[in-house]
């Protein structure tokens, strides 16, 4: 792994929130909550239904915020490697609503990195964004990293 | 207490849970394919690992087990997502997770809930992921500024 210091970004390609993708994360929380071995359709929800969305007050289907989050944790683990999932800390904040066909991209922003027993501690500050640089979600995270 | 119809009555202080479950390979694979976390540490066979993002809907199953008659007359709003993890969960382990409704509060109109959700290894108590999650109930008069669940 490159060795990242303070300042560096790492920015992932940009990719379209389409309506497939938002259903998608639909399907699966009904899936993961249901916990049984058997795939769900979920909603309606203002992720996937129109109407449902429409009669909610917005002016169509938004993705659901998690979408990016995890976006954004898929750009730490092709960062830093699989232990991004075995200590750390993410934080997301969703700032606007992203609706169907905009088209994203996640950064990350290191801010500091401190040598530990353990492995460096890395800290950052996260982001997606419009491709405008528009920020949808922001946060900040930390990982620790031991093979640095 | 607030417990036992919507998720909209939820009062600070209100506990939700403990719900036990064994971590499956099927629905880490299943979330993990949904938000293209295209790793073989979350869907390969090599002791997969959960993603610390699926605490997420652990919110939602304490949800269904303590507001059974759902959500509310409208959609919630997610604002934020706080986790933090402290060791890896792999598939197979039985997980214990219990939630408080720590802060219901108002600003500009709208009401905000807090929920802070623990999950533990079941048995031993070991902590695995802490979470804070922050929605707004009820966003239907302005979706400007948000995302939602």
């Amino acid at each position: 792994m490159t060795r990242l210091a303070p300042d560096s970004e790492i920015v992932a390609p940009p990719r379209a929130m389409t309506r497939e993708r938002m259903r998608w994360y639909v399907d699966a929380q009904a899936t993961a909550v249901a916990n049984d071995g058997r795939p769900r359709h979920g909603g309606p929800t203002i992720h996937d239904d129109d109407d449902y969305a429409l009669a909610q007050g917005l002016p169509g289907i938004i993705a659901d915020g998690m979408v990016s989050t995890n976006w954004i944790l898929a750009l730490m683990i092709d960062t830093f490697g699989a232990e991004a999932a075995q200590s750390g800390r993410l934080r997301t904040k969703y700032v606007r609503p992203v609706y169907e066909d905009d088209v994203l991209r996640s950064r990350l922003r290191i801010t500091e990195r401190v040598a530990t027993e353990d492995g460096d501690r890395i800290r950052m500050d996260v982001f997606c964004e419009m491709q405008d640089g528009t920020p949808v979600t922001v946060g900040e995270a930390e990982v620790l990293v031991r093979d640095a | 207490m607030a417990t036992g119809r919507y998720v909209s009555d939820l009062a600070t202080g209100d506990r939700l849970g403990p719900i036990r479950y064994s971590v499956s390979a099927f629905t880490v694979r299943e979330y993990c394919h949904s938000v293209e976390l295209n790793h073989e540490a979350f869907l390969g066979i090599d002791t997969p690992v959960a993603p610390p993002t699926l605490i997420h809907l652990d919110k939602l199953k304490l949800y269904e087990a303590a507001c059974p008659e759902g959500t509310g007359p409208d959609a919630r709003l997610h604002i934020e997502f706080d986790a933090t993890w402290h060791a890896p969960v792999p598939v197979g382990t039985e997980v214990e997770v219990v939630g408080e409704t720590t802060e219901r509060f108002e600003k500009r109109g709208r009401t905000y809930v807090v929920t802070e959700i623990n999950m533990t290894e079941a048995g031993t108590g070991r902590a695995l992921v802490d979470y804070r999650d922050t929605v707004i109930l009820a966003f239907r008069s302005d979706a400007k500024g948000e995302a939602a669940e």
